[in-house]
């Protein structure tokens, strides 16, 4: 090739380069995802977990077509490489996301990791996981002084519609 | 014009002789504060020798903790203050052994002890004793609110639900008042005078004392008097529980709150005139108030406000005749308590 200053500039360049090369950052990524269909919920570094989202999503596609399609079987069984997943894939997750068109997972970021790396770490899941909630939601009391106040004014305005405040 | 003249001349000379029969409100104030002090005096006096008591908590992360305190001397709020600033500042209300307890009255002895604040799961009874301290507040602030020349009386306050929209307080003022009716301005002034009370962060303090010195400390007021009586009937250990604010006393239904600083917005929103009473001309304040920690956007405030300067109506049940069998339960009557007009009388009397 020619040696041009371009190839040493990347700006605007959105392929990211993980490991050794193409096929190691395939490589790496397949047992990531293997693990992320074993476990429904994982945690990794960001960038990592970034370029797992886009091909457990697209696995989620494949294995909507069902296990009976030749070119679905292929992908699931390159993809996870502990073979006892294939039929949890096809079986579990794939009707979980029946109703879904896109949105599979969700990412959420964490604390950097303790070692001397501090490497920027996230959390990935797929939906639907039995885990406890990665936002918990928080519930307004009821019974408290300014919701109790707030019923009784419902109330009144049910019982006592005004014509229309000017 | 002579007659005039007479009776100013009248007046001044028997001035004193009138003040005799009828003590400025002032010195009535600080008579029923010495009277009160004095009690309290007594009372901690019946614990000479200090004696320890073991208090255990119970509540979100305290849970198994046990505190050595002293009996007849700890309050609650001192537990509060072995723990953390939070638990002084949010605590209003405390149950003891199950049982509401003021924060400032002294605990006697080894219980289990839980911190109430607004914030909790099921902050109901902090709800009702929060909308007492708040007519407790107004009614102190209407006795100081008038001139030294006309007469305030404060009558007995009905439990009010808090989804009424707001806390009352039945008042009798003077005679000479009776056809006086507040402007806005006034209203205005009643509240600045409770945001003063409210800004000074006084204690309620609690006081169980037995029926005959509550008749003493509120010997110059009949209408009181009444309700002491009535109190010391309904309650099971035949005591009253008098509340002192700075240097006012006040008789109450119910436990109050620690301090009047936990309410922070406050506002006498009406006053409603219902009529000629037993005791005269009977009128209702009404008010509104926030706890600290929960406070409203401007914009709730104003709806709420707004309701809160309707009428609120009670109805009081002293006796129902039940003609069915003592089990069929009162949801039955439901519906005729929904539209009564207020001061209605429905008679209960239990089947023999």
């Amino acid at each position: 090739m020619r040696l041009t200053l371009q190839m040493l500039i990347s700006h605007g360049r959105v392929a990211r380069r993980i490991g050794l090369g193409p096929e190691s950052r395939i490589h790496m990524l397949r047992n990531i995802l293997t693990g992320l269909v074993r476990h429904e919920r994982i945690e990794t570094t960001k960038v990592r977990a970034d370029e797992v989202r886009f091909y457990a999503e697209k696995l989620i596609d494949y294995a909507k077509k069902g296990d009976t399609d030749e070119k679905a079987m292929k992908m699931a069984s390159f993809w996870l490489t502990e073979k006892d997943l294939v039929p949890k894939l096809f079986k579990v997750l794939a009707p979980r996301f029946e109703n879904h068109s896109t949105g599979y997972t969700r990412m959420a970021q964490i604390p950097n990791r303790e070692n001397l790396d501090r490497a920027q770490m996230a959390v990935l899941e797929y939906k639907g996981n039995p885990f406890p909630p990665l936002y918990p939601v928080k519930k307004e009391n009821e019974l408290n002084l300014i919701n109790q106040l707030l019923k009784g004014y419902r109330e009144e305005r049910a019982r006592v519609p005004n014509i229309g405040t000017p | 014009m002579a007659t005039r003249t007479a009776c100013q001349v009248f007046r001044r000379r028997f001035s004193s002789a009138a003040a005799a029969l009828h003590p400025s409100p002032a010195e009535i104030r600080s008579r029923r504060n010495a009277v009160f002090s004095r009690e309290q005096e007594r009372q901690r006096a019946l614990y000479p020798r200090i004696e320890k008591i073991e208090v255990s908590l119970r509540g979100p992360g305290l849970d198994g903790t046990l505190l050595i305190m002293n009996k007849g001397m700890s309050t609650p709020l001192s537990c509060a203050r072995h723990l953390t600033e939070y638990h002084v500042d949010n605590s209003a209300l405390a149950l003891v052994d199950g049982e509401l307890w003021p924060l400032h009255q002294p605990l006697t002895d080894s219980c289990t002890l839980t911190l109430l604040t607004f914030n909790d799961s099921d902050p109901t009874l902090l709800n009702e004793a929060y909308w007492r301290s708040c007519s407790a507040l107004l009614g102190q602030v209407l006795e100081t609110a008038f001139k030294d020349d006309y007469t305030v009386e404060l009558l007995n306050t009905l439990e009010i639900p808090v989804t009424s929209g707001a806390f009352c307080c039945d008042v009798v003022l003077d005679p000479q008042l009776d056809s006086w009716t507040p402007s806005p301005e006034s209203l205005r002034s009643l509240t600045r005078g409770a945001q003063q009370l409210i800004h000074h962060n006084l204690a309620w303090e609690p006081l169980e004392v037995a029926p005959s010195v509550a008749l003493e400390v509120f010997s110059h007021s009949r209408c009181k008097q009444e309700e002491v009586e009535q109190k010391a009937s309904d309650s099971p250990k035949g005591t009253v529980m008098l509340y002192r604010c700075g240097d006012h006393v006040l008789l109450s239904g119910g436990p109050l709150v620690a301090r009047t600083g936990l309410c922070s917005q406050y506002e006498v929103t009406a006053m409603h005139s219902l009529g000629q009473g037993p005791w005269g001309h009977h009128r209702r304040t009404q008010g509104l108030s926030l706890p600290l920690q929960l406070q409203a956007h401007h914009t709730i405030w104003r709806r709420l406000r707004q309701r809160a300067e309707k009428l609120v109506r009670t109805v009081n049940i002293s006796v129902l005749y039940l003609t069915q069998p003592a089990d069929r339960s009162l949801s039955a009557f439901q519906g005729l308590l929904d539209g009564c007009p207020d001061n209605c009388l429905l008679h209960v009397l239990p089947t023999p």
